[in-house]
């Protein structure tokens, strides 16, 4: 989307009440043992402006978001402003894939690149507003913070904008649902239930004791650390899969275009149809059919091309005048003068 | 004046029967009275197009050249080909297909004088706008009178080798005739074939105007040379196309 300057600031700061409402809202229900951070779905809202709005409308969303949050939840406007450009820049970050010429979502490699500019945006993002608690504002103490702060902060928002955006990209049409899409969708649905059930279980069994024992709760964000970690790199993993799985077709499918446009580029063919399996098969047996394709073609142009009209005007010459030059023709040309004259 | 269109090809089987009877039957169905006459009395053949029973025919082209009949009594109406029914007549005056007809008129053959006089007077006694002429295919002396009286001389050729030569033969001895407006028309087109292209080589080649292109039609075949291929395939490219050669050697 191209937006003017005025419509980015403006989006950026509606959608910024908006996200400010829901932080206050969530805010009354913090995280174990986490005296500011809470569980935000609605981080993936800054992230979502971001991109399909524009990055800067992202980051103002974020960032005026968290503002307002926690100005309602009384942690006061200002306090905490390394987390309010936190915010923005998670909102930024994945809006900056359209720079990579990404603006809607159709490849593998490119739903790749998105999940992982989100885990950026919240790596960077938190680690930024870490850096300036150690630099200038000295509330945290480490290493105690890790565990109220630090890990809350990242681990929610990985895990919300990891499962989130997809799911509003789909909705408002900015991911294409393709082969390869909906594969890897597939796959990454999978991991993520499989993952969160394990680390949700964990959650459930401790959860009673988790206030009062130190110990318990720094074991659950450690398990919640494997388990975002397994996370990202089981989506990784199922990306390289995937696209081993989805490339071939890809190729064919490529391949078909250009036969139908006639250039018959069959040469990204090469590597699949030595493959043994179904994709194989089918690049050999599409290679074959655009063979006998082309050949025909081939053909029908050679003869288009021979359409060159070749007259021997010696002998037409000559056969003209064993016609007009007899007593015959004479005479009918006379009378046709005549019926033409009368 | 009605206007005489003599169609001709150098060779055989150019499709010349099948543009004769769609053209007059697109003719007839704007309205217009239009008359074909079969001159190919070595091979005659248009009447099939018509579905004309030659039982009914008593009196045919072969039978005014002799003096047996008046021209007007060889014309047989065949205007229920035309479809939908208009104000336009359409009448048929074909050759005599019984062998001994044949072989008289080609060993005496005929006058163009009679000829002449014979179309004048059909033309007056019909109220013809047109009167088309189909032809037997190469230069012999009948072929030649049909394109000397002609006044508009359309020309069919395929596009192979053979049909360019004696075309252009075909032109230039018309030229000699001095026949005041002959077109060319290129028949059974493969589709591959650039048709704008063709046609442009076609006129350049033969300094002639191209009056149109006609695809090479599958379902003629199908109709089986019974019946108007325009008439029944109103919305075909060869139909389209005809209408397109109706208005310009008429227009
Ligand atoms: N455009 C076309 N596409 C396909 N078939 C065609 C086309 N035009 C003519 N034909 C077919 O070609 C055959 C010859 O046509 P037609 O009898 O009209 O040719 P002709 O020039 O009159 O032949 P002749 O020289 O024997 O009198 C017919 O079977 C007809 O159906
Ligand atoms: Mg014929």
């Amino acid at each position: 989307m191209k937006l003017s300057a005025a419509k980015i600031i403006l989006i950026g700061c509606g959608l910024g009440i908006v996200y400010g409402l829901l932080n206050g809202f969530s805010n009354a229900f913090l995280l174990p043992s986490a005296p500011i951070i809470s569980l935000r779905p609605q981080i993936a809202l800054p992230m979502i402006v971001g991109i399909i709005g524009h990055p800067l409308a992202g980051f103002i969303t974020g960032f005026t978001g968290n503002i307002i949050g926690d100005g309602i939840s009384g942690f006061g406007f200002w306090k905490f402003w390394n987390w309010h450009i936190a915010n923005g820049l998670m909102g930024l970050i994945p809006g900056l894939i359209r720079y990579r010429g990404i603006t809607r979502i159709a490849t593998v490699r490119e739903f790749g690149i998105l999940q992982v500019s989100i885990i950026l945006a919240c790596g960077i993002g938190v680690g930024f507003a870490v850096v300036m608690d150690v630099l200038f504002l000295h509330f945290m103490i480490f290493p105690s913070s890790l565990h109220a702060w630090i890990l809350p902060a990242f681990l929610t928002d990985v895990v919300n904008g990891f499962v989130l955006v997809p799911v509003a990209l789909v909705l408002t049409g900015a991911i294409l649902i393709t082969l390869e899409t909906r594969t890897i969708m597939m796959i990454t649905a999978l991991l993520i239930i499989a993952v969160l059930a394990t680390a949700g279980s964990i959650t459930w069994a401790v959860l009673d004791d988790l206030v009062s024992h130190q110990a318990m709760v720094r074991n659950f964000y450690i398990a919640a650390i494997v388990s975002v970690l397994l996370l990202v790199i089981g989506f990784l993993a199922s990306i390289v899969f995937v696209r081993k799985m989805t490339d071939p077709l890809t190729k064919i499918t490529r391949a078909a275009e250009s036969v139908e446009k006639g250039s018959y580029d069959l040469e990204t063919l090469d590597g699949i149809s030595g493959r043994n399996d179904e994709l194989g098969r089918l690049a050999r047996v599409f290679e074959q059919m655009a063979g006998k394709v082309l050949e025909r073609e081939k053909k029908l142009q050679k003869q288009v091309e021979e359409l060159q009209i070749k007259i021997d005007r010696e002998k037409q010459i000559a056969d003209v005048a064993e016609i007009v030059e007899t007593e015959y023709f004479r005479s009918l040309k006379e009378k046709a003068r005549k019926f033409r004259a009368s | 004046m009605p206007k005489i269109i003599a169609i001709h090809s150098f060779r055989g089987g150019t499709g010349k029967s099948n543009t004769t009877a769609n053209l007059a039957c697109l003719l007839a169905q704007k309205g217009q009275r239009v008359g074909i006459v079969d001159t190919d009395i070595q091979s005659p053949g248009i009447h099939v197009l018509f579905n004309l029973d030659p039982r009914e025919i008593s009196c045919s082209l072969n039978d005014f050249l002799w003096g047996k009949c008046e021209i007007e009594s060889a014309a047989y109406d065949v205007s229920k080909m035309i479809e939908p029914q208009t104000d336009g007549k359409l009448f048929l005056i074909p050759s005599s297909i019984r062998t001994g007809d044949i072989a008289r008129v080609l060993h005496y053959g005929y006058d163009i004088n009679l000829l002449k006089e014979g179309y004048q007077k059909l033309t007056e006694r019909l109220s013809l706008d047109y009167l088309f002429i189909d032809t037997h295919p190469g230069l012999n002396e009948e072929t030649l009178m049909s394109i000397a009286i002609a006044d508009i001389l359309l020309i069919i050729l395929r596009p192979d080798q053979q049909d360019y030569q004696g075309t252009a033969v075909t032109v230039e001895v018309s030229r000699q005739l001095e026949v005041p407006g002959m077109f060319l028309i290129v028949n059974k087109v493969p589709d591959v074939f650039a048709h704008e292209e063709l046609a442009v080589k076609v006129a350049s080649t033969y300094q002639c105007e191209v009056a149109g292109v006609l695809p090479h039609a599958d379902e003629m075949m199908t109709l089986a040379s019974s019946g108007i291929f325009s008439m029944q395939y109103p919305d075909h490219a060869v139909s389209r196309e005809m209408d397109k050669i109706i208005q310009r050697i008429t227009g």
